[in-house]
């Protein structure tokens, strides 16, 4: 990479006062051209960390550096970050035109110039023609787009999305999603995105970060966080997950609730107690008995989604999520030995 | 059908005296019948004519606008400050403080002008700045509430957050955001406002002095004489309310449209 990161937070720590509420020691890169999804349960500290960026609020502790400078004591308007809300907060009595332009009108710049940069930033965002629209008249989606073209006109050094599709209809959110990313993309500016939801993590970013209690569990790409997850709250909350507790018996078996487990081979001494992760898509059907990790199941509750089925079962002493296109009746599952991974408890 | 009668006769009763108030102010005559009898428009010219009428109506116009003018003066910052408040508590707190006045009759904040102002050490009763005074703390309550909660409505401070990353300094986030924003809100605050105002009696009464005498002070001796001279002088105290809402709301309107052009370009 050349350069220096575009965001880059050293050990940045803060703490609401009169409360626990806060992020500590957070330490995070964004690259030039990135985009980092931050996702985590409400109350993590999600937007803070937003805030602590554009400067909204100052850090207790650490650093906060755009693009290789140190702002960690800077206005938040000398930041010159373009910050996307959750509400749009496009301003109600500015049409659309001049709310994209705002962010030029007020550094002066020639009103020609900027009413050209705006109309090429609506253009940008598939709103050419909406520009003497007031903000009120258009749909969510359409606003958020506004807010987008808005926080984009005047080159910041990054975009920040607080929640930006958490409040547009399913639908809009989808192609919205798509949408940011196309922008964000074409703009090749860095850009941390604040969500709950994982969907929207895995499927919008390069990177994704998760924050539990103010704290960063695992920043990895969306791959690496599903399929090798940093512990069993991120395995839970990014993807659905079996997590078995059981007791190593021998170097590649364990024994658990739903029975004895064979397992990659891991020199651990018998005895030790051990988390394990499955996930459902990785358990198969089987229709009869025998063969290595075939458990006999009985269905607890089945639920059809079309493409595919989530189902529960009762297995053993224990039971286990399941996602499969089969359609038939299911009496065995096949937990294969490589979709079995260790987990470090919680 | 139950319902729409009880709206019905509700609407006459909320009608009738005006409307009475209309026709006695053509009437002729009117002496003990249920309506006046001959048309005339003389007890208009009669008010018109009079010159404690005329100089009450222009008294009463000019407290209306100054106290519109200071409730803007004052409760627009106010209202930021106490919207802006960082503790709820405070919040809770201020809004308890400003809203007091509503509770208060104007009676004894009257009485509480007397007994301070015509001391030796603060002589101004019978000032027509003492009046605009009292009207303030009057209709600053109602100024307040409309104000601060369209800021909440509106979400300001996201608004000013936004703002302020775009790159918006304190005082262009004021006259570019806050102000124009709340320009709805103002107007129907001072509507309000210019419309107790003009309508006060128990504080005027008591604390205006003879000369600033306001219109709903001077109206009251009309009950005295003919009966057609009341009806037109309180039909006339009607427009004057409504002239000075849609005055208050106009001259607000063009503040604000003149703070946002001057922001401008």
């Amino acid at each position: 990479m050349n350069g220096p990161p575009a965001v880059r937070l050293q050990d940045v720590s803060f703490r609401y006062p009169g409360g626990a509420a806060g992020v500590f020691d957070i330490g995070l890169e964004i690259a030039p051209g990135e985009l980092v999804v931050c996702i985590g349960p409400s109350g993590c500290g999600k937007t803070t960390l937003l805030r602590l960026i554009a400067g909204f609020l100052r850090v207790d502790a650490g650093r906060v550096e755009l693009g290789g400078r140190d702002v960690t004591a800077a206005t938040v308007r000398s930041r010159e970050c373009g910050v996307v809300f959750q509400s749009y907060a496009l301003f109600p009595h500015m049409s659309v035109r001049a709310n994209v332009a705002y962010p030029l009108r007020v550094r002066k710049v020639e009103v020609g110039a900027r009413e050209r940069r705006a109309e090429a930033m609506l253009e940008l965002v598939d709103l050419a023609g909406f520009g003497d629209r007031l903000p009120g008249e258009l749909s969510g989606g359409q606003q958020q787009r506004v807010a987008l073209a808005r926080a984009l006109v005047f080159e910041p050094r990054a975009l920040l999305l607080d929640e930006p599709l958490s409040a547009l209809d399913a639908a809009t959110r989808l192609t919205m999603r798509d949408e940011i990313r196309r922008i964000q993309k074409r703009q090749n500016i860095a850009s941390l995105l604040i969500t709950h939801d994982q969907d929207e993590a895995l499927s919008l970013a390069d990177r994704v970060a998760v924050l539990r209690d103010g704290r960063l569990v695992q920043v990895a790409t969306p791959q690496e966080i599903y399929d090798h997850p940093a512990d069993a709250f991120v395995a839970n909350f990014v993807g659905r997950a079996n997590l078995i507790d059981g007791e190593v018996v021998a170097g590649d078996a364990v024994d658990t609730p739903i029975g004895r487990l064979a397992v990659p081979a891991r020199s651990q001494p018998p005895g030790t107690r051990v988390r394990l992760l499955v996930r459902p898509e990785r358990i198969l059907p089987q229709p009869a008995a025998g063969g290595e990790n075939v458990f006999a199941a009985a269905v607890v509750h089945d639920r059809f989604f079309g493409a595919n089925r989530e189902i529960e079962l009762a297995v053993g002493r224990g039971s286990l999520k399941v996602e499969t296109t089969v359609r038939g009746e299911i009496t065995h599952v096949h937990v294969p030995r490589d979709a079995v991974q260790f987990l470090s408890p919680p | 059908m139950i319902p729409r009668w009880i709206t019905i006769a509700y609407l006459a009763y909320l009608a009738a005296p005006i409307v009475l108030l209309f026709v006695g102010s053509f009437g002729d005559l009117w002496l003990n019948t249920l309506l006046p009898t001959g048309a005339t428009v003389r007890w208009y010219a009669e008010v018109a004519a009079d010159p404690s009428f005329r100089r009450a109506f222009s008294a009463s116009l000019f407290v209306a606008v100054m106290t519109c003018a200071a409730c803007v003066a004052i409760g627009l910052p106010l209202g930021y400050a106490v919207f802006r408040a960082r503790s709820a508590r405070v919040r809770a707190l201020a809004r308890m403080l400003y809203q007091l006045p509503v509770a208060l009759p104007p009676l004894v904040l009257a009485f509480g002008f007397i007994l301070v102002f015509s001391s030796d050490a603060l002589p101004w009763l019978g000032s027509v700045w003492l009046l605009i005074a009292g009207h303030i703390v009057l209709g600053l309550p109602y100024f307040l509430q409309t104000v601060v909660s369209d800021m909440q409505r509106l979400g300001l401070r996201t608004l000013e957050d936004a703002a302020e990353s775009l790159g918006s300094s304190g005082l262009q986030r004021f006259l570019h955001v806050v102000l124009p924003a709340l320009r709805h809100s103002v107007l129907s605050g001072l509507i309000v406002v210019a419309a107790l105002s003009i309508g006060e009696f128990q504080f005027s009464n008591l604390v205006s002095g003879f000369l600033n005498r306001t219109y709903p002070v001077v109206l009251l001796q009309a009950f005295y004489g003919a009966t057609g001279f009341a009806c037109a002088a309180t039909v006339i105290l009607l427009a004057l309310a409504l002239t000075a809402s849609v005055t208050g709301a106009l001259s607000a309107r063009g503040t604000a449209r003149f703070a946002t052009a001057r922001a401008g370009r």
